[in-house]
C-alpha cells in the first residue's frame, strides 16, 4: 500500500521540523546566475576551491546536465525542432530531475550545493522567448529557493563580445528560433539584450546579490567570499518545505 | 473550446489499449470528416526515456508530467492544430486529464497540474474510458500504466497497481463532475 496524497503534507511537516533542529547541520544552496560571457563559471570554480579549503562538503550542479533528460534535449536541439514551450518544459524536467537526485539529497545531508545556473536561467530565457512568466514559474513548482543568488551583471555588448571572441553561438543560445535572424552573432546580440532585461527584473523581484562582472576576477571573488559570509548563517527558508516534502514522499515510496 | 474550425475530442483513461481502441473506433465513425488520431509519445520522448542508462536515475511524478506536457506541446503543434485548422475532427487520446489523474495519484496538487497544461486548448468533447488498467506492459501501454512503472520509487507491483487504481478513481471523479456540468 502506498502512502496517500496526504503524505506529502506529512513529509513537509517533517522537513520543517528538520529545518528547526539546531543539532542537525543545515544544507546551503548557492546559485550563480547571469548571461553567457559573464564569467560566472570562473567564479564558481574559484568559490568551490575556497569553500573546500574552508572545510565545506561541496556538490556542484550545472544547467541542463542530467543524464536522463539532457540526451533528449540534445537530440532535439540538434535538429532545431523545439518550440519555446517544448524548450521550456524539457529544461524544467531536466531541472526537476537534478533537484530530485542531486540538489535535495545533498542539502538534506547538510552539504553545500553550488548551482551553475538555477531556475532563474529558465525564467529569463523562456520569458525572453515570449512565454508568460507566471506559466514558466509554475513549471518549477514546488519552488526551491537558493539561500544566495549571485547575479553576474554584464551589458549585452560585453556578453556578445566575450562569447563571440571564443565561439559562434549555437542556434538556441543565439535565440535564432525567435529572432529569425540568420547571422548567429547578430541574433545573439538581440536575444541576450532581452535575456538580460529579464534577469534585471528577476534580480529585483528575488533579491539577487549583484556582482559587477565587469570588475577583475580577483575583485569579484573577494566580494563573493565577503557576501557569502554575511549570508551563510541565515536559517532554512520555510518556503522550501514543500519542495523537500514532495521529494521525501517520493523517496519514502521507494523504501 | 478551440477557436479553430475543426473539432477536438479528448479521450482519457488509464488503460492505454482501451483508450487507443476507443479513439480508432471514433475516428472510423467520422471518416467523412477526415478524422485523425493523436496518440501520446508522438515526439518519441518516452521511447528515449526507456533506453536511458540505469544510473541516470528514475524520474519523479513531476518530471514525468513535465515530459508528458512537452510531448503534448509537440502533438498540438504538429498533429492537432494543423488538422483542426483544416476543419477536421481530431481525437486526442490521451489528453490532459490522464496526466492530471496520474499526478493526483502520486499526490501532486491539482491546481499546479491544471496550470501546467493551460497551454492546451479546451476540447469540444471529452470522454473518459473506464476500463481497468492492463496487468502487463505492452506496445499499447497507456501513459498512466507506463508512468506508474517508471516512477521514482514505484518498485513493487503493489505500488504500481495502487497508483493506477488511484488515477482511475480521479478520472471517474472528473467524469462525474463533467456529467453534472
Amino acid at each position: 500500500m502506498i502512502k496517500s496524497p496526504v503524505s506529502i503534507r506529512t513529509w513537509t511537516q517533517k522537513a520543517r521540523a528538520r529545518f528547526n533542529d539546531p543539532s542537525r547541520r543545515r544544507g546551503l544552496l548557492v546559485a550563480f546566475e547571469g548571461p553567457d560571457g559573464s564569467g560566472k563559471t570562473t567564479q564558481r570554480k574559484l568559490f568551490k576551491t575556497w569553500l573546500k579549503s574552508e572545510g565545506y562538503d561541496v556538490v556542484t550542479t550545472k544547467w541542463n546536465s542530467s543524464d536522463l533528460i539532457k540526451p533528449i534535449i540534445r537530440t532535439r536541439k540538434a535538429v532545431r525542432s523545439l518550440s519555446p514551450e517544448e524548450f521550456s518544459l524539457l529544461h524544467a524536467a531536466d531541472f526537476r530531475h537534478r533537484v530530485d537526485h542531486e540538489v535535495l539529497p545533498a542539502l538534506w545531508d547538510g552539504k553545500l550545493v553550488i548551482a551553475d545556473r538555477f531556475l532563474f536561467t529558465g525564467l529569463a530565457r523562456d520569458v525572453a522567448r515570449g512565454l508568460d512568466l507566471d506559466w514558466v514559474l509554475r513549471l518549477y513548482q514546488p519552488l526551491l529557493w537558493p539561500d544566495i543568488v549571485f547575479y553576474f551583471s554584464v551589458s549585452p555588448g560585453t556578453s556578445s563580445k566575450r562569447v563571440s571572441a571564443v565561439r559562434t553561438p549555437n542556434y538556441y543560445e543565439a535565440g535564432q528560433d525567435v529572432t529569425q535572424v540568420e547571422d548567429p552573432t547578430e541574433s545573439y546580440q538581440r536575444f541576450i539584450t532581452r535575456v538580460i532585461r529579464e534577469y534585471e527584473s528577476l534580480a529585483l523581484i528575488f533579491n539577487f546579490i549583484t556582482v559587477d562582472a565587469e570588475q577583475s576576477i580577483g575583485e569579484q571573488h573577494h566580494a563573493i567570499r565577503r557576501m557569502f559570509r554575511e549570508c551563510e548563517a541565515r536559517p532554512w527558508s520555510d518556503w522550501n518545505a514543500d519542495a523537500f516534502g514532495e521529494w521525501l514522499a517520493g523517496r519514502n515510496r521507494e523504501r | 473550446m478551440t477557436t479553430m474550425p475543426g473539432t477536438l475530442v479528448a479521450i482519457d483513461g488509464v488503460n492505454g489499449a482501451a483508450v487507443e481502441t476507443t479513439a480508432r473506433t471514433l475516428a472510423r465513425e467520422h471518416r467523412k470528416e477526415r478524422a485523425a488520431v493523436s496518440a501520446w509519445d508522438a515526439s518519441g520522448i518516452f521511447g528515449e526515456l526507456m533506453v536511458a542508462e540505469e544510473d541516470a536515475g528514475l524520474p519523479s511524478a513531476r518530471t514525468l508530467i513535465l515530459l508528458y506536457a512537452a510531448d503534448l506541446a509537440f502533438r498540438l503543434r504538429w498533429e492537432v492544430k494543423p488538422a483542426l485548422g483544416q476543419g477536421r475532427l481530431v481525437v486526442v487520446a490521451p489528453y490532459v486529464n490522464t496526466a492530471i489523474a496520474f499526478g493526483r495519484a502520486a499526490g501532486l496538487d491539482a491546481k499546479s497540474l491544471s496550470e501546467m497544461f493551460s497551454f492546451a486548448p479546451l476540447p469540444d468533447q471529452s470522454r473518459i474510458v473506464e476500463t481497468a488498467a492492463s496487468r502487463s506492459l505492452s506496445d499499447r501501454t497507456g501513459f498512466v500504466e507506463f508512468a506508474s512503472d517508471q516512477l521514482l520509487g514505484a518498485k513493487s507491483k503493489a505500488v504500481r497497481r495502487e497508483l493506477v487504481i488511484r488515477a482511475a478513481r480521479t478520472l471517474k471523479t472528473i467524469s462525474v463532475l463533467k456529467k453534472r456540468g
